[in-house]
């Protein structure tokens, strides 16, 4: 009778072992994938009473910070104390939707990672510190409110660039959203109304968007044009009031319809000044898709820049206009396929006034840690050369009588050498994107700035960069350097 | 390993409910209060008191069945606490008395032993079958006893007395008169069922008078229990009936019938009922439909998964996301907060358990005591692997408790009553 007992009790030691191995495989083997699953409240709920590192501006703005749940002090609560000023850059955090922004690109950083688990404690023990880390940003909570008052009702966006560094020195996208209400009870239905929204708050036109450049554009046609050896600033074009796209029976007309001079011929000079578009067509087809191509991506278009999210691309279709002359005479006005974001025309501005070095863009100045020592720094870093000093110099020149005797006069700054270029991209129904990109001071170039409206629900004439986004960046420069000194 | 050693390790386990409990208060924000001195007392005159009887009753018992148990109560007890301080509370209640029937028990079988169960085992059938019957009263009426149905099956009794209520599972209580009389018969009958029997071209069968009784058991308990919808209980008392079948005789046919007869018995019930349609779905695609039959297997999965090795702590994780956490799931929420360390630490004290069990069954001279000792072990083995596996989708989740861990008065008392007659048992063979 032994023998059947044994046999028995043998079978449930299996079965035992079976438990074991199964419960090794759930908890050790396949644990992440339970911990991870999205159905998995666990992880949300525990991140989302935690307390997180504070969030300033460069000139030490509190930006976001976790104060303690007035019910249960150990839970902590996202505050923002600006609101809808910085949502798209510092982003959100909450427990229904996920983060956002930068909250989202230093989770670990901001976070405490003090959790009690025996990893943490090990880790402790072994001098680690698990409290959050804070972050300084080099965006200017002054000159932020500035670009977000200039741009007033309209939706649009502003991006200043420290064009020697590539610091990020404000960041603005209208219309904006809360980012507290994400952190709320009500966060789903809040979610959901946004992403309702028609005018799209969620969206960060500085960066995850691309709009038509418009003539905003010619600085980069002209630069390839300058760079490799096609024209010069006294080359002479026929100033006609039609362009004829060459295989095709479309024309190029000026803004206004009129001429670029007196009629017979201009220099390219007068044409970048008067931003005239006939004679761009012109010599964006004489410069060809290839070079105009090879300059646009080494300024940064046709690639996805390194930023803390997904940006949008900036897009050239080199390829499909190698072929197609008179597609390409319409994109070197910044038409047709030419797509940027704003942050990529300040890197062209940027560029320009920096002696043709593309600097990385970057946000984050500096990581502390709870002591208040710094941890972690941002090195600015070069992208590459995309154009020589001696063209940058001579685009300079140009874009400074843009803003003294040409198109850009209302970005003028009493006392200050500013240099700009216009933009108004064409929209559906007659309307149109402003557009304004610009750096000062010529001679010590300490901000490089671009501003884009989107169009109006209906045509106006008055709406071009001009007249409505130049005085903006005027606005900005004048902002940044009157605090500097 | 000696009664004192016994009774330290009792002690220790007693220290480490009341240090989870602790645990669990610091996790909440509390600073040390009652509970914790509280929990430490009742584990100590719980486990204290019942060793307390062995040394009185049954002072040649293996000292080796204690300490586990007292480690499994303990770690349950944490969860339970961190789960439902509540429910805790009653828990602690519910130790005393099953301890103090437990003691009763080793005190009334100290004048003559095991042997007044063998005299008495029709009644001890009858009993069984009445408490299994009792769940079918109606559930309202005049009677101060009623059933109750939950969650689709009918296993509950309420005793109305006047100022309370008392909730009780009469099938634990069920299960170890059926085992012992199970026992008590096979050990009668053994010379009969090995000896006479047919033989079918190479294959010995039983003679079929012999098998009626069994058979007759074996439908009866099965009906009931199907008719109140328990799958746990019946596939349990049918495999524990199966096994005890084959340690008396040794004869692997009634294994391998028995396995047939639960498989066909399976295949029935998943035809005829949509509860039992359900779980199987959940055991094998819990995710699929997530948010209604496999969400409590997900949930277990997803808090076992989240405590991963070492758990987040006791009060630290979320059972309480997962349904019946203190019950049925008790297993995945050690699981969460003390994390695979935890998990394993509960197997093997089972492992501990029933190793010490089969010893008492193996080393035993008399056939009864055999039986009775085999068929109890087993049925604690049985029901740890039926829950456990469910919990760890190894099996479709039979809702049936965890053994000395999960929260609930009448299956601590049925427990306690089994370790009772395991340590007389082993007393009776030493002595």
């Amino acid at each position: 009778m032994n023998g059947p007992i044994r046999r028995l009790a043998i079978g449930l030691f299996i079965g035992l072992f079976v438990l074991l191995g199964a419960v090794t495989w759930i908890q050790a083997i396949a644990a992440d994938t339970y911990r991870s699953d999205p159905r998995n409240a666990r992880l949300a709920i525990a991140q989302a009473g935690k307390e997180r590192g504070v969030i300033v501006a460069a000139d030490g703005t509190v930006l976001a910070e976790s104060v303690p749940d007035e019910d249960d002090p150990r839970r902590f609560n996202r505050v923002y104390p600006l609101g809808p000023l910085f949502a798209h850059t510092v982003g959100y955090t909450s427990s229904v939707v996920g983060d956002g922004g930068l909250e989202a690109a230093y989770v670990d950083e901001l976070r405490s990672r003090r959790d009690l688990t025996l990893s943490d404690i090990v880790a402790a023990i072994l001098g680690n510190d698990l409290r959050p880390r804070s972050m300084r940003l080099t965006l200017d909570a002054d000159l932020q409110q500035a670009a977000w008052d200039a741009l007033g009702d309209r939706s649009g966006a502003v991006v200043a660039l420290d064009p020697r560094s590539g610091a990020v020195l404000a960041s603005v996208s209208k219309p904006s959203f809360d980012p507290a209400v994400l952190g709320g009870s009500e966060a789903a239905a809040e979610w959901d109304a946004l992403l309702a929204d028609p005018a799209n708050p969620l969206l960060d036109r500085a960066t995850r968007e691309n709009f038509p450049p418009g003539s905003t554009f010619k600085t980069v046609v002209t630069a390839a044009a300058l760079e490799f050896g096609v024209a010069d600033t006294e080359t002479r074009f026929d100033d006609v009031r039609e362009f004829q796209l060459p295989g095709s029976s479309a024309t190029v007309s000026n803004f206004g319809g009129g001429l670029c001079g007196d009629g017979s011929t201009v220099t390219l000079a007068r044409a970048f000044i008067r931003s005239c578009n006939t004679i761009f067509a012109d010599l964006a087809i004489q410069v060809g898709a290839d070079d105009v191509g090879e300059m646009a991506e080494a300024l940064g278009f046709n690639r996805e820049l390194e930023l803390p999210w997904d940006a949008a691309r900036s897009v050239f279709p080199t390829d499909s206009l190698l072929d197609d002359p008179a597609a390409l005479g319409q994109s070197g006005l910044g038409q047709r396929d030419v797509r940027a974001t704003p942050l990529q025309m300040a890197m062209v501005a940027a560029a320009i006034a920096n002696g043709g070095t593309v600097m990385q863009p970057y946000y984050v100045d500096e990581m502390f840690d709870a002591e208040g020592n710094t941890v972690d720094r941002t090195d600015p870093e070069e992208l590459g050369e995309a154009m020589s000093a001696t063209t940058a110099e001579t685009l300079t020149q140009l874009m400074e009588r843009v803003v003294t005797e040409g198109t850009g006069t209302a970005a003028t700054v009493p006392g200050v050498r500013v240099a700009g270029k216009t933009g108004t991209a064409q929209a559906g129904g007659g309307t149109s994107y402003p557009w304004f990109i610009a750096f000062a001071p010529v001679d010590d170039p300490q901000i490089a700035v671009a501003v884009m409206f989107e169009p109006l629900p209906s045509s106006e004439d008055s709406d071009t960069g001009g007249r409505v986004a130049a005085p903006v960046a005027g606005d900005l420069i004048a902002r940044w350097l009157e605090n500097r000194s | 390993m000696t009664r004192t050693a016994e009774g330290v390790l009792v002690a220790v386990a007693s220290g480490l409910a009341a240090f989870g409990v602790a645990l669990v208060d610091f996790a909440n924000g509390e600073s040390l209060g009652a509970q914790v001195g509280l929990t430490f007392l009742v584990f100590l005159i719980a486990f204290g008191g019942f060793h307390a009887a062995l040394r009185a009753w049954a002072p040649d018992a293996t000292p080796l069945l204690l300490p586990p148990v007292s480690l499994l109560a303990a770690i349950g007890f944490i969860a339970v606490y961190r789960l439902s301080p509540y429910r805790a509370g009653l828990q602690r209640w519910w130790l005393l008395i099953a301890a103090a029937v437990a003691c009763a028990l080793l005190a009334l079988l100290s004048r003559n032993g095991l042997a007044i169960l063998r005299r008495y085992r029709n009644l001890m059938l009858l009993t069984a079958v009445i408490l299994l019957l009792l769940p079918n009263l109606p559930s309202g009426g005049p009677l101060p006893i009623r059933g109750l149905s939950q969650n689709g099956s009918r296993l509950w009794v309420v005793f109305h007395l006047g100022f309370t209520e008392l909730h009780f599972q009469p099938a634990e209580i069920a299960k170890i008169l059926f085992v012992s009389f199970l026992a008590a018969y096979l050990a009668d009958r053994q010379a009969a069922l090995t000896g006479a029997h047919r033989r079918l071209g190479p294959i010995r069968i039983p003679e079929p008078r012999q098998l009626v009784p069994l058979l007759l058991v074996w439908a009866g308990s099965l009906l009931i229990l199907i008719y109140q919808r328990d799958l746990g209980a019946s596939l349990l008392l049918f495999i524990t009936f199966a096994a005890l079948l084959y340690a008396a005789t040794g004869a692997a046919g009634y294994l391998f019938a028995g396995g047939a007869m639960a498989v066909a018995g399976g295949i029935a019930a998943w035809s005829m009922f949509d509860h039992v349609q359900r779980r199987v779905e959940a055991w094998l695609r819990p995710f699929e439909d997530y948010a209604d039959t496999g969400y409590q297997v997900a949930q277990g999965l997803f808090a076992l998964g989240t405590g991963s090795l070492s758990g987040s702590g006791p009060g630290l994780g979320r059972p309480d996301l997962i349904p019946n956490a203190a019950t049925d799931f008790i297993f995945a929420a050690v699981g969460e907060e003390l994390g695979l360390a935890g998990s394993v630490a509960v197997l093997c004290c089972f492992g501990l358990f029933l190793a010490a069990g089969f010893g008492v069954a193996l080393r035993s001279r008399d056939r009864f005591r055999s039986l009775l000792a085999a068929g109890l072990t087993f049925v604690i083995g049985l029901q740890t692997f039926l829950i456990i596996g469910g919990v760890l989708r190894v099996l479709p989740l039979t809702g049936i408790t965890l053994p000395f861990m999960s929260y609930g008065g009448s299956a601590l008392i049925g427990n306690f009553l089994l370790l009772g007659l395991l340590a007389r048992a082993s007393h009776e063979e030493r002595s």
